[in-house]
């Protein structure tokens, strides 16, 4: 062997060596299942409440109905007034599946509190919200092609309403659309194809903004809403844009979760840990007040 | 202001000694390069009582006057050196020490070897030998101080392959990395792969992880003092190397002989050469660095001598990948270190040092479609005096004051990459700069109390200041020593530590994105108490010596970024971070073999490190992330002939604590911008990354050659790291299939077997 081949020899050990690599791994499951409870009531509304088990974090289990909780005992009462809710499903056009929860009878009423009594698997889990949020008044909804929050750079809506004075108060952003199934999802399901809908097929989605947005040092001021929205859009496509006046428990619940999300896509900021809202459980039973809605039109495509 | 007179103290005592004592003082240096030696012992045979040579090659100590006086000297790797000497005046001297590898045929050591680690009063102290760090086998060829410390009982290394290290459940901040007293901030090049150090140009390197005497604060874990060689003083001097990543070069040689010196170091590497015959299609690499360090020193008179040294770093790397991970960064550190020895009478040793130390770090990441921009920089003055005063036999009193003023400028931000691509950029002229003031006080002495107890103690007092804050303390200090027999002691020792600086770490990322802060109101220094215990015990006239140390430790005030929280410009990093304790408990045995052909160690540490916050993990304990139950070490040279040197490592480790979601759930009524699953956590660091372990072997051919009838020494050097490729975790991510929403685990595994070759020369 020459002393050229001998370099290349020794250049080829050296580059199959050194290289970075990707295992696949597998880790043991530890997860002690729990209860999760989601149920959030609106004046006027009967409740629906999602109740389903946690899975093992690697668990192939995904679906809603997957994960149900069946045969739980779920009541809703307030005073004398008990409303035994029972399971039921809804389909889902944009994901197309079926996704199941409690349903109960009664609508809900402002002003009340409610307490939620689950009992499933030979235990019981019991929590208490009131209805007494104040419902807020859009002023303003102007659509934007870019803006920047702690999140990046999006397209969406500026939205501007007052708060109201004197106490400590949590919003949220909601639109309604209807839409077809060449509406894609701007976000992490946009490779997501719609099978179930035919073309032209209208059906609503429900747009539930991720922020939770406090009064905090703005008690009784104007307050101004960015907003990154869900679907995509053309010119001219409609929403009805709501405000929902959260209570505590739901925006601190819900906080958290965005939170997490933030920490799971983005690597620089430490993982959350959710704070359950129900013990023994995980999950929140809260109210939301909504405003009186707005009719907003896109002025332009999807950037 | 007592405290100032406190601190001068010693000046009080260089008054002309009794007539019935003397003092014999010095400078203990290498005959051929006159270079000083660090910790060489020195033993009063009449007396039977000594010392050690301190950072300078200094020492000095007092006997009863006598006719004769037999002095012994000794120094790892150096001929055993005897002296007689007439003892009845106050003596200055200078010792040349001769090199073992110089002398020609066997060596036969017949005097005492030095046993000072059993005998002294200290505890938690490794001094590395440099001939250690030139033989033990390391990545790709380059030889690697910081590497060698992983190696050592109580000290162990972070991320797979990287030089950051971990001592004693302290984080990496807490330990103070010194270059000639300058502060090193990141002292690492290529990721942290290597150090900044070049072993060449290293004279001494010693790690103190307990038992801190009164002269060190600053840091809650370690001291790591290295050294450089002030220069030959008698001859010029080249050595080199060429290896796989890097090329390094050595001059020294004498300004004035005998009197002044010089040394140049520098280093650069070319591995971009590597990395384009090794990148992938889609990939795309690129990385710098160098160093240099360079010293000069003058020796005015017998009293005085002045050191100016200087060392520059830098490192500059980009990583495109079109898949994932992207990344480009810069960091460098520069020092600079005028110091003045100067000797008071015979019993009085000052150093007076001005130190400018500047680092600073930029970084940008970008991984899952978000992308994060840090930068840091850190801006030291510093001002120091150190008196060692040795008034009687029994007593070395050591005080002094120090005063640093800190410049830090943090800056970061991450979200996700805007639509357009268009990310923002880090104006560092912008930056606002957190100014801070440190000072400290200190006062310690080492006192032989019997020829069985001796006792080291002293207090510290630290004051630090920033705007709208001043943080005083007092750290006493204590180590104490019972001989059992001239080759065993059991020791004790207690050391309280505040810290001033915080580098806040982030536990997801899988590339560094730590950040330095001063303390501040809501940012209190770190503190801790450290308790330790050890056994020491020589066998074989101290050819091998072995030591048990146990200790506990609390942490107080340790910092993390807060869950969920985004680093943002212009926003208070105090805003961003939660503060809880810690505590760290273990044991650790090491057993070293000196001298012979066969050298080398065994350490093993078992701890276990825990840390508690209120707002993160419930407020429940959870384990720090480099918790390691178990690590060893055994290191082994061979002297197989005048020319081959063979050389191994095993190392293995308890797999590092991580984060894991261990359940799902699924929402209905939550944002729909993402699908609306969500994790469960049932603790912080919850999972083990699989067990660290790997050897590594070496050869070395070392040969006398001629060159233009000149006769320069010649190296080869073959080793493989890592040589069974064993996949040891680097990181873990997950990926989220975005439709099914199932996660999958990937481990990324860095470095497997790693064939490396240098060669070195010296003429």
């Amino acid at each position: 062997m020459n002393c050229k081949k001998r370099i290349w020899l020794f250049v080829a050990c050296f580059m199959s060596g050194a290289c970075k690599k990707d295992i696949s791994i597998r880790f043991p499951e530890q997860h002690n299942s729990l209860v999760f409870i989601e149920g959030m009531l609106y004046p006027g509304k009967v409740p629906a409440i999602n109740i389903s088990t946690s899975n093992p974090f690697f668990s192939s289990k995904i679906t809603p109905q997957q994960v149900f909780a069946r045969g739980a005992v779920v009541t809703i009462s307030t005073g004398s007034v008990m409303d035994v809710l029972e399971p039921d499903s809804a389909f889902n056009n944009f994901r197309c599946r079926w996704e199941p929860f409690y349903r109960g009878h009664i609508e809900a009423e402002y002003g009340k509190t409610y307490t939620l009594e689950v009992s499933y698997a030979g235990k019981t889990y019991k929590t208490s919200t009131s209805i007494d949020q104040k419902k807020v008044t859009i002023e303003s909804i102007v659509y934007t092609a870019e803006f920047f929050d702690v999140y990046g750079g999006h397209d969406g809506m500026i939205i501007k309403f007052t708060d109201h004075p004197g106490s400590k108060d949590y919003y949220r952003f909601q639109m309604n659309r209807i839409i077809d199934n060449s509406v894609k999802h701007a976000h992490v399901l946009d490779g997501f194809v719609n099978t179930c809908t035919g073309a032209n097929e209208l059906f609503p989605v429900k747009d539930i903004g991720r922020i939770i947005f406090t009064d905090e040092n703005a008690d009784g001021q104007k307050m101004t809403m960015s907003i990154e929205v869900t679907y995509e859009y053309e010119k001219d496509d409609e929403g009805w844009v709501f405000i929902q006046s959260l209570d505590k428990n739901a925006a601190e619940f819900y906080k958290d979760l965005d939170d997490q999300l933030q920490a799971i896509y983005n690597p620089f900021v430490e993982p959350v840990f959710i704070n359950s809202k129900i013990p023994g459980a995980i999950g929140v039973f809260g109210s939301a007040v909504l405003s009186d809605s707005v009719l907003f039109v896109y002025p332009r495509d999807h950037p | 202001m007592k405290i100032i007179i406190v601190s001068i103290l010693p000046f009080l005592f260089t008054l002309p000694s009794s007539s019935q004592k003397i003092t014999i003082s010095g400078y203990v240096k290498d005959e051929t390069s006159r270079e000083a030696m660090v910790g060489a012992s020195v033993i009063d045979g009449n007396n039977k009582t000594g010392t050690t040579a301190n950072q300078y090659g200094f020492f000095s100590f007092t006997v009863p006057a006598a006719d004769t006086i037999e002095l012994i000297f000794t120094y790892q790797g150096y001929e055993i050196q005897a002296k007689k000497i007439v003892a009845n005046k106050n003596i200055l001297l200078e010792v040349l020490m001769q090199n073992q590898a110089n002398l020609l045929g066997e060596v036969i050591v017949s005097a005492a070897r030095s046993n000072r680690n059993v005998q002294k009063p200290q505890m938690g102290v490794i001094d590395v030998p440099i001939k250690a760090i030139k033989n033990l086998p390391v990545l790709l060829g380059e030889r690697d101080i910081m590497k060698i410390i992983q190696l050592l009982p109580g000290v162990q290394g972070g991320q797979e392959g990287t030089t950051g290290f971990y001592v004693r459940g302290g984080n990496l901040d807490q330990n103070l990395v010194q270059l000639d007293e300058a502060t090193v901030y990141n002292p690492n090049h290529l990721f942290g792969l290597f150090s900044t150090f070049n072993v060449n140009a290293v004279n001494h390197v010693q790690l103190i992880k307990g038992g801190f005497p009164a002269e060190y604060g600053g840091r809650l874990s370690s001291i790591l003092n290295i050294t450089m060689k002030e220069g030959n003083k008698s001859e010029y001097q080249a050595e080199g190397g060429i290896g796989l990543l890097s090329n390094n070069i050595t001059i020294q040689g004498p300004l004035k002989k005998n009197k002044s010196s010089f040394i140049v170091s520098a280093r650069r590497s070319h591995i971009n050469l590597l990395l384009l015959a090794y990148g992938k299609p889609k990939e795309s690499m690129s990385y710098k660095f160098y160093d240099v360090n360079a010293k000069m020193n003058f020796e005015a008179g017998k009293r005085d001598h002045l050191f100016l040294s200087f060392f520059k770093g830098n490192d500059n790397a980009a990583y495109n990948n079109a898949n994932s991970l992207n990344y480009t960064t810069h960091f460098g550190n520069s020092t600079g270190t005028f110091r003045w020895n100067h000797l008071f009478g015979s019993k009085t040793f000052s150093n007076t040092s001005f130190i400018y130390n500047d680092y600073d770090l930029a970084l940008s990441t970008s991984q899952n479609n978000y992308y994060s921009l840090l930068f840091t920089a850190v801006k030291d003055f510093t001002a120091k005096t150190d008196f060692t005063f040795t008034p009687t036999p029994k007593h070395k009193i050591k005080s002094g004051f120090a005063f640093i003023h800190h410049r830090l400028s943090p800056a970061s931000f991450s979200a996700s990459i805007p639509r357009n691509g268009n990310k923002l950029k880090i104006n560092t002229d912008s930056i606002h700069k957190l100014n801070s003031n440190e000072m400290a006080f200190y006062l310690g002495d080492e006192w032989e109390a019997s020829t069985k107890f001796s006792i080291n103690y002293g207090i510290r007092i630290p004051l630090f200041t920033s705007p709208g804050k001043t943080y005083s303390f007092i750290e006493p200090r204590i180590t104490t020593k019972l001989s059992v027999s001239p080759s065993s002691s059991i020791k004790a020792s207690y050391t309280r530590m505040n810290q001033f600086l915080h580098l806040i770490p982030n536990s997801t990322a899988g590339l560094p994105t730590d950040i330095w802060v001063p303390s501040s109101e809501k940012t209190k220094p770190q503190a801790s108490t450290q308790f330790a215990l050890g056994y020491f015990q020589n066998f074989k006239d101290n050819t091998i010596e072995t030591s048990l140390e146990v200790y506990y430790k609390n942490m107080d005030n340790q910092v993390l970024f807060g869950e969920g929280k985004q680093l943002r410009i212009n926003v208070d990093l105090d805003s961003l971070i939660v503060y809880g304790k810690g505590k760290s408990y273990g044991a650790e045995i090491f057993v070293k073999k000196n001298t012979g052909k066969l050298t080398g160690w065994i350490s093993y540490t078992w701890s276990k490190t825990t840390q508690q916050f209120k707002d993160l993990n419930f407020g429940n304990k959870f384990p720090f992330r480099y918790d390691r139950r178990h690590v060893l070490s055994v290191t082994a040279s061979y002297q197989v002939s005048k020319k081959w040197t063979l050389s191994s490592v095993f190392a293995f480790s308890t797999g590092s604590a991580f984060t894991v979601p261990t359940g799902r759930i699924s929402t209905l009524n939550s944002g729909t911008i993402f699908e609306g699953n969500y994790y469960i956590y049932e603790g912080r660091n919850n999972y083990r990354l699989s067990s660290y372990h790997r050897l590594d072997f070496s050869a070395s051919n070392k040969k006398t050659v001629k060159l233009f009838k000149k006769e320069y020494e010649r190296e080869w050097v073959f080793g493989v790291y890592n040589a069974y490729s064993r996949q040891n975790p680097y990181f873990i991510y997950f990926e989220i299939d975005a439709l099914t929403t199932q996660p999958k685990a990937k481990q990324v595994s860095l470095l497997p077997v790693i064939p490396g070759i240098s060669f070195n020369f010296k003429f």
